[in-house]
Formats: C-alpha cells, structure tokens, sequence
C-alpha cells in the first residue's frame, strides 16, 4: 500500500467490510434425522454375503433396469485421466468402474437387487464362477459360446492363458498380484521367477500350473487351496486381454476390449469417448447393459467443479454424471439438506476401513490396560467431522467393513456407537488401575487440514483420560512410508485399508499376520498374536465363503476386543450426485461408486 | 549539555526537524511558557481527532490482548476445549453449529467455530493477544538490532560501516515471505526432540527469529543515514572536543535526536509484523491449532465447510483485523505528523 493514499484505503476497507457485515449472515448446519433408519439399512446390508452363483444365474441377459430405453450421450466429470487402460495394470477404483463397461473377466459381480447392495460372483466370460472338485485346489472354467471380442473374433482358451501368463512379464507392475502368487505358491515379488520374460519367448506356464486342454476350458492348479479364487478373477486387474492383438506396453493406452464399450477415442489428460461394442452379444453377459449410446469423458474436473456443474443442471449438464467425483466436503452438506436434489444424489459405503493403531513395538504400548484406556478415551468424532460429517464417514464398530462379507453391526466393545465422543472415565479409570497415569503418548498424524482438525480434537479427549499426548505432523506425501516402518517414533498414528474383494481374507492376514512385519508391510500395529496368526493359516484353508465370513469376523472380533491393537474409526462413505436426466442411478457397493453398467438416459 | 534544540536557539535546528525549533518560539512568545520538543509533540497529537481515535482503539486492543486470560475467566470459556465433543447437541455431524450464524447465542457471543467447535469469542481474544505478542517482540527486537547496528555505522564510520551497510544490503536482497515460510519447519525442527510435539514457545520463538532476521534493516538503514549527517554537526564536534568517549555520544546526543524516526518506523512496522504474521499462519507454517492466532483464523475461514455453512465467521477475525491495521496505520502517521508537522505527505 502506497503512502500517499492511506487514508483513502482505510475508509474504502471500512466500508467494504461493513457491507459485507450486513450481508454476512448465515443459516445453521444441517438438521438431521435420527440415525435409526440408517442402522437398519446397515444391518441389512450386512446380510448379503456374496454367494457363488452357478451356471444358470451366470446366464445373460443381465435384468431389465427399470423405466430404461436405449440411446443417448452421457458426459462423464472425471478427476483423474486413466493411466491404464490394460487390464493387467488397473488397480486403482477409477480405473476400475471404467473397466465394468469395457473389459470382461472370467467371474464378475452380478448385482442381485436393484440398489447396488446385494451381489452374487456369476460366470462372465465363463459358464459359472468355477468348479472344484478338491477343496479349491484345482479350478475348472469353461468359456460361454458366442463370447466375442469387438473385433468380431472369438474369445478362447488361449487368450484366457495368454491373459495370465503376460501378468509376469516385467512391464505389468501396477495390478494385483494375488492370482501369479497362488500359481508360483510363493509371496512377495518371487513369483516373477517362474516365467521371467511372460509368454513373450516362447515359454509357457506348464499344465501342471495352468491347463487349457481344449478351446474352451481352463483348469487352475495351485498347491495349497485357493477358495477366494472366483473372487480374485472378478477384479479388474483380471480382465481378459487379447493374444493377437496384445501389443505389450502399448496396449496400456489402446486395449481390445470385450464389453459392450469400445474406446473411439482417448487423449490422456483431456478427453475419452466411448461407443457401442456391436459385437457384445448380451445374452452372453449377465451383468452389463448397453442403454448409452456413447459416454463421452472430460477429465481434470475437481470434486468442487463436477458437482457444480451437476447441481447446474442446464443443457450438457443434465445427462451428466461422474463416475468417481464425490460431491466436495463443503457442498455435501447442502447437498443432503435439498429434498428436491434426493433422486438425483446416492451413497454409499467406500471399502475403506479407519483404524487407529496402537504400535505394539512401544514399551509403554505393551500394556493391555492402557491400550484399552485409549480405546475407551478416543474420540471418533473428530474424524466423522473432519471429512464431512455422517455422510461421509460412520462411526465404526470393527475392523471389517459393511461391504465385506462378515460383518457384524452389532460389534462395539468399545461403545463407541453409543458414545462416538470417548468415555474418559472409563479410560481414567483403566489408567489409574495400570499405574500409568499422565502417560506420555506419542500420536503421528498427517499433515493435512483434515489430519490436522481431528488429531487436535483426538489429542483433547485423550487428555481428558489423563494421557499426556504428543502430537507429531508428518508430511503427507511419505505418511504411509513413514509409519509402515518398523522403528518408528509413534505410540499412535491412523491408517484405512479397504479390501480387494468382498471378503476378510484382503483384510486380515495382511494387516494383522505377525509374521509379515517388516519395513513398509501393512502391519502397522505390530500385532504378532500366535492365536491370530494360526487362526490365519486355519481359515485360509476354508473353502466355503460363508463359514469362512464368520471365522474371519471372529478374529476380527478377537483383535479388537482382546487384543486391542487397532482402534475400529470409521467406515468410509461418499455421496454422488448425477444430472436429472440420467436415468438408472444405483451405488454398487463393490465398485465403491455410481454403478455405470445400467446407466441411461431419460 | 543542553538538548541541541534548544542549545542553538533560533537558529535552524537539527536536519531532522528544521522547522521545530522555529515552532517552539511562536509558542514561546505567546504563552511563555518553556516546553519541551516531547510536550509539543503531545499538544499537537491530541489536537488530530483521528490519531486519538486510532490510539483509543489500538490501546483498547492491547488491553483486551493483556487482560485476555481474565475476560475468559469472567466468560467461563477457553479456546481449546472442543465444544463439538463437549456438547455435541449444537453441532452437526460435521461440525457446522446448528444454531444460525455460527451458533451465536447468549453462552457464545461470538458463535462457535466449525470444524472442532472451538469458542470463538475467547479464541479471537487469545488470538489477538499471541499474534499481537509476537509482533511486539519482533518490534522491539527489530528496533533494538535496527537502532545498533544503524548508529554503529553512521557514528564509526569506515571499515564497520562498510561491513554493516554491506550486511544489510545482502539481506535486503533476500525475498522474505519466501525466506519465512522455507525456514520456518527447520528452525522449528532444530529444537524439539522427535519423540515430543513442538511445543507452543518453539514456533513462537522461531517466528520472531526469522521475523526479526530480515525486519532489523530499514531501520537501520534510515537511522544510519541520520547519524550521519548529525555527525558531522558543530554540537557533536565540540563534544568530542571536550573529551566525551564515542558511547556517551551515541547515548547523550545522538540518540535524542533519532527518537523521531525510530517512532515513526516503529508504528509503521508493527501492523506490517501483525500481518507477516498472519500470514505465516495462515499458510500453516506460523501458530498451528489448537493454539489461538488470528492468521490461523483466516486459513480456517477459507475452508470450504465455512465458506458453504457459515460466511459469519469470517467477520470476527476479519473485521477485528482491519480495524486494527487501520487504526495502527492512521496512528502512524498522526505520530509522525505531530514530531514533523510541516513535512508534506
């Protein structure tokens, strides 16, 4: 600011500012319901464990969507461009709604009721989601008549081999690695060694690994029992590729698909359009629709822009939708309030689970009494707050999320449903009993807003019990690195983790296997629980998904309750919004999104 | 020894103030009374309406920031407990207060804050009173080190001269919000022992560090170039003449004379430190919660979940913030008008 004119500044800010004040009024938070209802749905929800259907629910066509009628353009509001487009490289969730529309696999989600809540594992390109005859060892698929590539030429046994042996070669390095480890039977990245250079040399996984004895069939042969298998192929990162038209690295930007879309036309970072695949043949496919007749992308829209722009609703606008975009923190509120906005706005649950780990490789740590104080103390309500409130986050009971097969609602042995804000006389009383009262508590969290929001309000009620809390930013770009190792300085520090598929089987041994500890493995807490870990081998070896749930939600159970090393947060949720022309609107809860297979326009 | 003022009589009086001594006579002549270059300077203060307001206000705001712990304890509330966990009825899931306008009401004057729910009323409070604290000790930090090394130069001349002059001139050089916000996580990170949280007094001491650091050279500069000119004037020569050494000088008749600019200067940065100030927080390298600051305020008014849920409580910080600014700046120069009343603006 300029001397000379100081005076004039002043009386011009005054005046702005006194404007402002007149008009700086502003209407209270949203007012919600009870959360009854919303506990209802949850436990119904948690019904549906996912079943493995059979030959004739694995049949297409997929059922009508009602009200449905083919033909026009969707717009599509993405964050994010597509890094990959080979199936063999798709990982991420983005990536994968796209994938539900474009590529194929041998098992996929049949969605079973008309909310995106029940599924059952069907058949895709094969007849069923697979046969075994020894306990999930030896796996047979055979492949349904008619299924076709876009292109017009038939899928067979050899593309499906072709598929999963190039998932060793050197330059897929982004996609699950689940189904190469079950095949080599080692963990880790040593599976790489049983065909180092992928099908490309004229070397061939053997019959005893993987068998195609005809064009149609394919038999699976692992050592140990493998009874997640269907679930595994149903990931994106299992789509099919295509032996002739596989152009190694290349086929990341322009793959052959075999969904009822094909790409026209992609430009990384900018645009994307879909059109109609004229070769899929529904009656092959029992999970996908082809109502659209082109979905064009525009990527780069952040959350606050893609929900502008769909809460405009004018022209383009209205047949618009985003497949991955959350409607933003800020608006999220407004959003839910407006009654005139409800069909047009779903949610969901995210796969991900928060949870607060307590570092077993602490001294002080090593104390159950004071591991259960901070259970007791913790406040999860600053986390709900910090990233929007019930709709986005709800208060968590267990470890293994609603969208997992096992879950139970009714687990709390904390209160922490009841008492989301921490029972400080509870913990005091615990601390006091462990002798450790104004117990110095070291807590990492992450340096973002939301990191900073809750960590402090978390600190507060921790201190409330009588620890003595130390908070410790670390930067958000190596967080996971930083607490994932070993030594590290942090009594506390929050992680989620979502699974790979609907079962506990991604959840568990990853995070709680004591056997696994070791710089930047996911067992965060250290928990190294002969119990755990032996419950571990035992339940892997079940091979009925049903009774292996509940086994699973027993450890869960046990962890949490008895061992008290992980802290249950908070399930993650997210709302979205479309235009009001789009018609078909669910939130499948297994693609953590908008559903685009049964998407029309009104 | 005499004030040079008035040991020079009518004559033009020192460089600084030539129209000074001139003043005092017509005074003089009508109400024959003797009165001091201080006492003049309160006579023609008090005389400019808006430079007495501004002082009201600012004092009023240095009162509230001293008296901020005893309002809080007549008001019942501290900024730190967090009312969305405390009484979690007035607040939504997300934090935003139920209540219209950030959940005003006859317990919360000021509304309460989304996000933790924090008071806001005692948190503006606590956070007039940390950000004005620190400023102040940069003030007086910058103006002890400004006053130094600037005399230093101008009355030693030479070989010290060139070494300062040259100092400032480097530092000068150094682009300072960028120095600020690069050098604040290290200074921070060179004190505290990485099992503990940073405390509270290290941020604070770090924030007036690398504030002091580049905010001493104006001053000095300016006061450098004073001391000089003064000293080649006849009532320093005969000074030396009779015997003083340099430091009785520097104190006895140098200092008086370079009260002004260091008055002038010292009004005019202390607003600009409250700002620096709030700045670096509102960057989040500064105060970080749950320690009250008024910069931090404003990073948490521009969130998005106030922004769309509660516009209101971006005026506290706000509109407290231009008051003060704008108070301390209209001091400043009513300061420097009533030590200087002729020089044009």
């Amino acid at each position: 600011m300029g001397k000379g004119g100081r005076h004039a500044y002043a009386a011009i800010s005054l005046l702005a500012a006194g404007a402002l004040a007149l008009t700086g009024c502003s209407e209270g938070g949203s007012k919600e319901g009870s959360g009854d209802n919303k506990d209802k749905e949850n436990a119904a929800r948690q019904q549906s464990s996912i079943d493995f259907g059979d030959a004739k629910a694995s049949m297409g066509p997929a059922a009508e969507v009602s009200g449905a009628k083919p033909g026009g353009t969707v717009t599509v509001l993405q964050r994010d461009s597509y890094a990959h487009l080979d199936p063999a490289q798709i990982y991420v969730s983005d990536e994968g709604s796209l994938s539900s529309i474009l590529h194929r696999g041998l098992t996929g989600y049949k969605a079973t009721s008309d909310d995106g809540s029940k599924h059952e594992v069907v058949g895709d390109l094969a007849t069923d989601s697979g046969t075994t005859t020894d306990g999930g060892k030896t796996w047979k698929f055979t492949l349904k008549d008619g299924v076709k590539w876009a292109d017009g030429s038939e899928i067979t046994s050899t593309d499906v081999r072709h598929t999963f042996e190039r998932l060793f070669a050197p330059f897929v390095t982004n996609g699950p690695t689940y189904i190469q480890q079950w095949l080599a039977n080692t963990p880790g990245a040593a599976y790489r060694k049983i065909l180092k250079d992928g099908p490309y040399k004229g070397k061939h996984l053997p019959d005893s690994i993987l068998d195609t004895p005809d064009d149609k069939t394919i038999v699976f042969k692992f050592k140990e029992a493998k009874p997640d298998l269907p679930y595994a192929l149903a990931m994106a990162g299992y789509g099919i590729v295509s032996e002739k038209k596989d152009t190694k690295a290349k086929y990341d930007k322009a793959p052959m698909t075999a969904g009822p879309y094909k790409i026209k036309d992609f430009k990384s970072g900018k645009s994307m359009t879909l059109v109609k695949n004229t070769n899929w043949d529904p009656k092959t496919d029992p999970i996908r629709h082809q109502y659209v007749d082109q979905f064009n992308f525009v990527f780069n829209k952040q959350y606050e822009d893609s929900t502008k722009a769909l809460l405009d609703d004018s022209g383009e606008n209205a047949t618009s939708i985003s497949f991955n975009n959350q409607v933003d923190a800020g608006n999220l509120s407004k959003v839910l309030a407006d009654s005139s906005l409800k069909s047009r706005v779903v949610s969901g649950y995210q796969p991900y689970v928060g949870q607060m780990n307590i570092n077993l490789s602490q001294k002080e740590m090593q104390d159950k009494k004071v591991r259960e104080a901070i259970a007791y103390a913790l406040p999860v309500t600053p986390f709900v707050r910090a990233y929007g409130g019930a709709q986005a986050m709800e208060v968590a009971g267990g470890l293994i999320s609603p969208t997992v097969s096992g879950y139970n609602p009714n687990f709390d042995p904390f209160g922490k449903k009841k008492k989301p804000a921490g029972d400080p006389e509870k913990a005091k009383q615990l601390l006091k009993e462990a002798g450790k009262e104004n117990l110095k508590l070291t807590f990492g969290y992450i340096n973002t807003p939301e990191g900073q929001q809750y960590s402090t309000a978390m600190a507060a009620g921790l201190e409330k019990a009588g620890f003595d809390v130390q908070r410790q930013e670390i930067p958000a770009e190596t967080y996971y690195d930083q607490v994932s190792k070993v030594k590290n300085n942090y009594d506390i520090f929050h992680t989620a983790w979502g699974a790979d598929w609907p079962s506990a089987s991604t959840v568990i041994p990853p995070l709680y296997d004591g056997r696994q500890i070791q710089d930047g493995a996911s067992n965060y807490s250290h928990i190294n629980d002969d119990k755990v870990n032996a419950d571990i081998d035992r339940i892997n070896k079940i091979t009925d998904p049903v009774k292996a749930a509940e086994e699973w939600n027993k450890v869960n159970e046990y962890i949490v309750k008895n061992v008290v090393s992980n802290v249950p947060t908070a399930y993650y949720k997210q709302t979205q919004i479309a235009g009001s022309k789009i018609g078909g609107l669910v939130y499948d809860d297994v693609l953590g999104g908008v559903d685009p297979r049964r998407l029309f326009v009104k | 020894m005499t004030s040079p003022t008035k040991a020079e009589g009518s004559g033009p009086a020192v460089a600084l103030d030539p129209e000074l001594a001139a003043t005092t006579e017509t005074v003089q002549v009508k109400e024959l009374v003797g009165r001091s270059p201080g006492q003049l300077m309160w006579i023609r203060f008090k005389r400019d309406r808006a430079g007495v307001t501004s002082a009201c206000i600012v004092l009023f705001f240095i009162a509230i920031g001293l008296l901020a712990p005893v309002i809080s304890k007549l008001y019942g509330k501290d900024p730190y407990t967090v009312y969305a966990d405390e009484r979690p009825e007035l607040f939504d899931s997300a934090g935003v207060p139920l209540h219209p306008n950030g959940g005003i009401s006859s317990e919360f004057w000021f509304g309460l804050e989304p996000g933790n729910g924090y008071d806001v009323f005692t948190k503006l409070l606590y956070g007039i009173r940390n950000s004005l604290g620190i400023s102040v000790a940069v003030t007086v930090a910058t103006v002890l080190t400004g006053v130094l090394l600037g005399i230093a130069a101008g009355y030693l001349g030479g070989k010290v001269d060139f070494a300062i002059s040259r100092v400032v001139d480097f530092l000068l050089a150094f682009p300072s919000q960028l120095f600020f916000i690069a050098s604040m996580p290290v200074v921070v990170s060179l004190f505290v022992d990485p099992k503990d949280e940073t405390p509270v007094y290290v941020r604070v001491v770090a924030l007036i560090a690398v504030q002091w650091f580049l905010g001493w050279m104006s001053l000095a500069r300016i006061l450098r170039g004073t001391t000089l000119s003064l000293a080649g004037r006849e009532f320093i020569e005969a000074a030396k003449v009779s015997g003083a050494p340099p430091w009785r000088i520097i104190r006895k008749e140098i200092l008086p004379n370079v009260v002004t600019p260091i008055l002038v200067q010292s009004t005019y940065m202390l607003p600009a430190f409250v700002t620096a100030e709030a700045g670096l927080s509102f960057l989040g390298v500064g105060i970080v919660e749950p320690t009250p600051d008024w910069g931090q305020m404003f990073s948490k008014a521009s969130t998005e979940l106030v922004m769309q849920n509660d516009i209101t409580y971006m005026f506290f910080p706000g509109i407290s913030m231009i008051i003060f600014i704008v108070a301390f700046n209209l001091l400043g120069d009513s300061v420097r008008d009533a030590f200087d009343p002729k020089t044009a603006r």
